[in-house]
Order: structure tokens, then C-alpha cells, then sequence
């Protein structure tokens, strides 16, 4: 489903990823750890499109496709969603509006016609409500005025709304207090299906208790420094990166 | 030795065309006497140019290739099949042709009580006395250059009344259209009185209805009476081979609440110019406006306003957006004289350049002399975001698609202070528009 063949991107002269390979299947869950700085939120923005980066090597396949020459929204109506770790705030565009223009983008893509309003609102308005978004909060411009949870509520909406086949969350659970992560991670537990597959970037384990991963890796200095079950990630909670960020070091 | 200005066929145009014109040009002998000291003060010192402090980012001077002829009468069978600017908006609309009101295409059935609505060119003939009176300007304002040259060579116009305590449900619309061709200059003067407690929504559509370099210089003077309540709104939508003079004179007067929006949307040299004030204490008013440019376009909003009464707020908004190589300039001026406490103004500009070549230049300037009063003006320039931006795409929303939600919303913020709902969908829609020729 996703492939990334030793991708090597740099921003400005310095190097951030420096080798990162990784392969994700259907259905399947992987968690990425590591500590601040290892490339974690580089490695999302890249394969979301961000064109802050400069790839210099590798490739990344999405379904057999290389995405790398794909424009965000290429990538986007492909399958590949990125939850923000800070959504965007997007003064005076309603979220309604947003979300309509996102999922007829899909459709339109897709060779379908595009849902009519009382069809959108339906589909909106059911979704929603299984992550506690309330109609005010759609009323609202995207993300404004919406608390640190709120916003990664509403993330999580518009993976429920665009079905992507691959989901990327970076660091879904920071600014997350215990109740709104237990949304969060219903939310996304819901949306596990055989065929479609998750990367959960995050620094903590707490967040794997509820999203329970198939596959955990330590991502340091820009590399894979590590690759094991559920256990690796108690292991890491217990015992901190430091003996990762030492060998990425040596 | 002295040194002779050289003219510029322009200067030289307007030479030739006044003395032939100025007699059969509408007016008494006093009128005439206006026109005369409004056309000299132009004909000594030339059209402005960018060493003029108020010019200085709209440089006439360089910018008017021509003046062209005086406007003869429209094709009325045209102007009949013409689709209104704004539709909708149930407005009583007053069509003002080639620089002449055109009574028989206007709606004038079921006068409101306290309407009165003449012809300025008939006033003018009449020698009417109050007409006469209000074409006195001070100074400041006389002597601007758009304003004299109004003054000199206006044609009609419209001469509204509205009575104290009459609250006009139904909005007035004036609407101003160049027909024909080759290109033609009309000087437009309306004279509105709001009386005291009176309300009124006047709205303006500027256009033509054949793209040739047209000329058009539309002056509005309104006097808002003590707590009454106008809404003025502009729309500016000539093509982009026509020149655009706007010019509102505001007397604000006590515990009154004043708005005028600004769109300018088309013309390829516009300047709307406003020259505001408050004469009474307690009120309040709002001015604002869009500007879109495309192309090689130039468009100026110059707003003159003297906060000279205790206790006034005034919220300025002025947002444009800049495309290839156009140009927009906003100049914003307010003095606080020293009686004026009290006095709360905040002004604002901000534009978004699209390309590498668009230009925006911004001159907000407060002149304050009392020393309790909130005032503070800010001026933003930047192109589009790009972390929203690329939020949109990550959504799949394609570039341009995204690009115009985000210059939507950035317009939005004023546009959406319009209260009158079919106007504000008819500005929308006109946006929309330019946004799709945009993206195409």
C-alpha cells in the first residue's frame, strides 16, 4: 500500500531524513516513534506534499504509484490523508464549504457527480456526531475558535468523510486531554478496515493504548533505527529514545 | 526666462473643450461662474502628478492619454435590454445615461413620502439657490483635481431629498451607464439630503455597455442629518480600457450612522476618492471597500476624513487584491482636530498580491490634535498564506480552487459588513466571477 525506498530530503543544507525506508500493507497499523528532531513531522509533511523539502533521493509508492511528483491534492484524491498535528486555522472559509469542496474534489476524481447539499449535509452531519462535533462547530470558519481537541476531532471528520486509503496522523494525541483522546481514537479504531492502513506518529505510548498498533518503529536521526511489535512501544515508554538517539549518534 | 509646462494632449484636450462648452453647458451665469474658477484652477496647474502629494501613487498626469469628448445621448433601445448590476435588490433605479438622467428609463412610480428626486441639470438652469449653494465646496475639496473637473464640465445628475423623520424602505440605486463608442468623458454631480432622523440606502453602479476608453467622473455629495441612517454602496464595473473619477463628500451630522462600501471592480484607471467629515457629535460611520485588479490595471481609494465632532468612531476596511501586473494604491487620512475628543477611528488596510509583479501601496496617515481620542491604523501586505494553502490541497482541493477560498475570505471580512443582502450576493457573484476568469 505504501512504500518508502531509502528517502533522503534535506531543507536548506541540512539533511533530515537520511535514509528512511518503510512498508506499510493493507489493514495494517504502524506507529512511528522517536524523540523530538528524529524527522517525524518531516516525514508527514513529505508525504502529504509540503514543498518546504528538497527529496535528493529515494521514492515513496502509494499503491504502486510514485507520488512524489504529485501536487498535494494529487495526493490527496489518491487515498493519502494527513492528520495535522496543528490544523490549520482558515479565517472567513466556512467548514462546511471546505468540506464540500474537499469531497467533491474526491468525487470529481473519482468520475462521480457531486453530492447534492441535502446529500452532503446528511453525510456530514452523521459523521460528526460520532466525534461529538456539534453543528455550531460547523458553522464555524475551518478550525477557528476550536479548542486543541476540537481541532483534531475535526481532523479526524474529514478522514471519516474522505475514506483515504492511507492515514497519516502526526501527533494526533498532543494537546489532547484523556476524554477527547478517547474520541479521537474511536474515531480512527472505526475507521480500521482491511484495506486501509494507518502510520500513528507520536512521541508517547499513550496513545497506542488505544490505537493499538501492528508494528512499532523508532525513527531517529532520520532513519528507521528499529523495527518490533506492541512491546517495543511499553519498552520505549519505559526506557526513553536514549539509547536510540546514542546509536543513530555513533 | 520662465519655463512653459509642456501640455500633454490630455491637458491640451481639456484646453480646447472648456471654452468651447462652457456656455452650453447647463447653469445660469452663476453657475457659470463656478464652472469658471473650477476649470482654472486646473487649467493653471495642470492635471496632478506624482510630486503631488495626493497623487502621488496615481500620477494623472502620466497616466490620462486623452479626455475625450463630451458624451453625446445614449441608444435608448441599448440601454432598455441592458441586465441590471445588481439584481434583486428591489431597488427604485435612477438611470443616468451618457452623463444625463434619463427620467422616462427610471423608476419613479409610488414616490415615498418625503422623496424627492429632480434633475440637477434643470436645478442648474433654474438658478435654484439651495442647489447653488451645495455646490460650494471648501476648499480641500474644491480644488481636487476629479472634484473640479466635475465641477467644470458636469452635465446632470440627480438632486434627492429626502424629508426629516422619512424612512426609505425601498433603495434608491442610481445607475450610471457610458453607451456608444468612439470613448466619451460625462461629468456626473447628485446632491443628496438625508434629512434628520431620515433613513436611506443609496446604491451606485458605475458601467458601460461597450468596452472603449470612456471617461466617467461621478461626484456624489450627501449630508446625513442628525440621527439619521445611510448606507451607501458603490459598485464599480467599467471595463478595463475606461478611466474612473469617484468622488463622495460626506457631512456626517449629529448622532447619525453613516456607511459607504466601495467595489472597484473594473475601469483600467480608477480612483475613488472620499472626502468624509463629522460635523455633528455622538455618530458613528463605517468605510470600506474592495479593490480587484488584473492585467495592467490601477486603482486608488483615497479616503480624507476629518473626525471634527466629540465623541464619533469611525472603521475603516480597505482590502485588495492584486493580480500580474496591476497596481493598487489606497491613501488614508485622518485628522482629529483639537475639540474632537473622544474620537475612535481604526483603519485598516490590506491587499494580496498574487503575482510577483502586482504592486500595492499604502499611505495610512492620522493627524491628531486632541489628546483623548483611540486612534490606530494598520496596513498588512502579503500573498497568499501558504500553510493554508497547502491545508486546502492536503484535502485535495485543487490549487485553484483553493487559491480562490482564500481570496474569498480575505475579502469577505469586508465585504460581508454590507447590509443590503441582494447587494452583497450581487458583489459575491461579481467576484466569483473574476475569481473563475482567474483560475481558468
Amino acid at each position: 500500500m505504501l512504500e518508502i525506498k531509502n528517502l533522503h530530503a534535506r531543507i536548506g543544507d541540512r539533511e533530515i531524513l537520511k535514509g528512511l525506508s518503510l512498508t506499510v500493507k493493507p489493514g495494517e497499523v504502524h506507529a512511528i516513534m522517536g524523540p523530538n528532531g528524529a524527522g517525524k513531522s518531516t516525514l508527514s509533511y513529505i508525504l502529504a506534499g509540503k514543498d518546504d523539502y528538497e527529496i535528493t533521493e529515494g521514492e515513496v509508492l502509494l499503491n504502486g504509484q510514485s507520488i512524489l511528483e504529485l501536487s498535494p491534492n494529487e495526493r490527496s484524491v489518491a487515498g493519502l490523508f494527513l492528520a495535522f498535528q496543528y490544523p490549520i486555522e482558515i479565517p472567513g472559509v466556512a467548514t462546511m464549504t471546505f468540506l464540500k469542496a474537499a469531497l467533491n474534489s474526491h468525487r470529481k476524481a473519482k468520475g462521480q457527480d457531486e453530492l447534492t447539499t441535502p446529500e452532503f449535509m446528511k453525510l456530514v452531519k452523521g459523521v460528526a456526531e460520532k466525534l461529538n462535533i456539534t453543528s455550531d462547530m460547523l458553522k464555524r470558519p475551518v478550525n477557528v475558535g476550536f479548542s486543541g481537541g476540537e481541532k483534531k476531532r475535526a481532523e479526524i471528520m474529514q478522514m471519516a468523510l474522505l475514506q483515504p486509503s492511507i492515514c497519516i496522523l502526526d501527533e494526533t494525541d498532543s494537546g489532547l486531554d484523556i476524554d477527547a483522546l478517547k474520541v479521537v481514537s474511536e474515531g480512527v479504531n472505526a475507521l480500521r478496515s482491511p484495506d486501509r492502513a494507518f502510520v500513528v506518529i507520536t512521541h508517547y505510548q499513550r496513545l497506542l493504548d488505544h490505537i493499538v498498533p501492528d508494528i512499532v518503529h523508532v525513527l531517529s536521526d532520520g532513519r528507521i533505527v528499529r523495527t518490533g511489535g506492541p512491546e517495543l512501544a511499553l519498552d520505549l515508554e519505559k526506557n526513553g529514545y536514549a539509547a536510540y538517539v546514542a546509536d543513530a549518534a555513533a | 526666462m520662465v519655463a512653459t509646462p509642456v501640455r500633454t494632449p490630455a491637458e491640451q484636450a481639456l484646453a480646447a473643450r472648456y471654452p468651447a462648452e462652457r456656455t452650453s453647458l447647463p447653469g445660469t451665469a452663476d453657475v457659470i461662474a463656478i464652472r469658471d474658477a473650477a476649470f482654472g484652477g486646473v487649467d493653471k496647474s495642470g492635471l496632478p502628478h506624482r510630486r503631488v502629494e495626493d497623487w502621488k501613487y496615481t500620477d494623472l498626469r502620466a497616466r490620462l492619454k486623452t479626455f475625450p469628448p463630451a458624451a453625446g445621448a445614449a441608444d435608448v433601445a441599448r440601454l432598455l435590454i441592458a441586465a441590471p448590476a445588481v439584481e434583486g435588490d428591489k431597488a427604485r433605479r435612477l438611470v443616468i445615461a451618457n452623463g444625463r438622467y434619463r427620467p422616462e428609463l427610471s423608476d419613479l412610480d409610488g414616490l415615498e413620502h418625503g422623496l424627492s428626486i429632480f434633475s440637477l441639470a434643470t436645478a442648474l438652469e433654474a438658478g435654484d439657490a439651495t442647489v447653488l449653494a451645495a455646490l460650494k465646496l471648501e476648499d480641500g475639496v474644491a480644488t481636487n483635481t476629479a472634484v473640479a473637473l466635475n465641477t467644470a464640465f458636469m452635465t446632470d445628475g440627480l438632486v434627492i431629498t429626502v424629508a426629516d423623520g422619512a424612512e426609505i424602505g425601498r433603495p434608491v440605486e442610481l445607475v450610471h451607464i457610458a453607451e456608444g463608442e468612439p470613448a466619451a468623458s460625462t461629468a456626473v454631480r447628485h446632491l443628496v439630503t438625508v434629512g434628520k432622523g431620515s433613513r436611506l440606502t443609496l446604491i451606485e453602479t458605475i458601467e458601460s455597455l461597450d468596452t472603449v476608453a470612456h471617461h466617467s467622473n461621478v461626484m456624489t455629495a450627501l449630508e446625513v442629518g442628525d440621527g439619521a441612517k445611510v448606507d451607501h454602496i458603490r459598485l464599480q464595473l467599467e471595463p478595463d480600457e475606461a478611466v474612473s473619477l469617484t468622488s463622495l463628500v460626506a457631512k456626517i451630522g449629529r448622532e447619525a450612522s453613516f456607511d459607504t462600501f466601495n467595489a472597484a471592480l473594473g475601469a483600467g484607471l480608477a480612483r475613488a476618492q472620499i472626502f468624509a467629515e463629522f460635523v455633528g457629535r455622538d455618530s458613528r460611520a463605517g468605510f470600506r471597500g474592495i479593490t480587484m485588479l488584473s492585467g495592467r490595471r490601477h486603482a486608488d481609494t483615497t479616503l480624507f476624513l476629518v473626525h471634527g465632532a466629540e465623541n464619533c468612531q469611525s472603521r475603516e476596511l480597505y482590502k485588495a487584491v492584486i493580480d500580474d501586473e496591476a497596481r493598487s494604491a489606497f491613501a488614508g487620512r485622518i485628522a482629529v482636530p483639537a475639540h474632537a475628543q473622544k474620537t475612535d477611528a481604526r483603519m485598516m488596510t490590506a491587499s494580496l498580491l498574487l503575482s510577483e509583479e502586482a504592486e500595492a501601496d499604502a499611505k495610512p496617515e492620522l493627524e491628531i490634535f486632541a489628546d483623548d481620542v483611540q486612534c490606530g491604523h494598520g496596513a498588512t501586505c502579503g500573498a497568499i498564506d501558504d500553510d493554508l494553502l497547502f491545508y486546502l490541497l492536503s484535502r485535495g482541493i485543487p490549487k485553484a480552487e483553493a487559491e480562490s477560498m482564500l481570496i474569498l475570505a480575505f475579502l469577505g471580512e469586508a465585504i460581508d459588513e454590507i447590509q443590503n443582502q441582494a447587494v452583497h450576493d450581487a458583489l459575491i457573484h461579481r467576484v466569483e466571477g473574476w475569481l473563475k476568469a482567474r483560475a481558468a
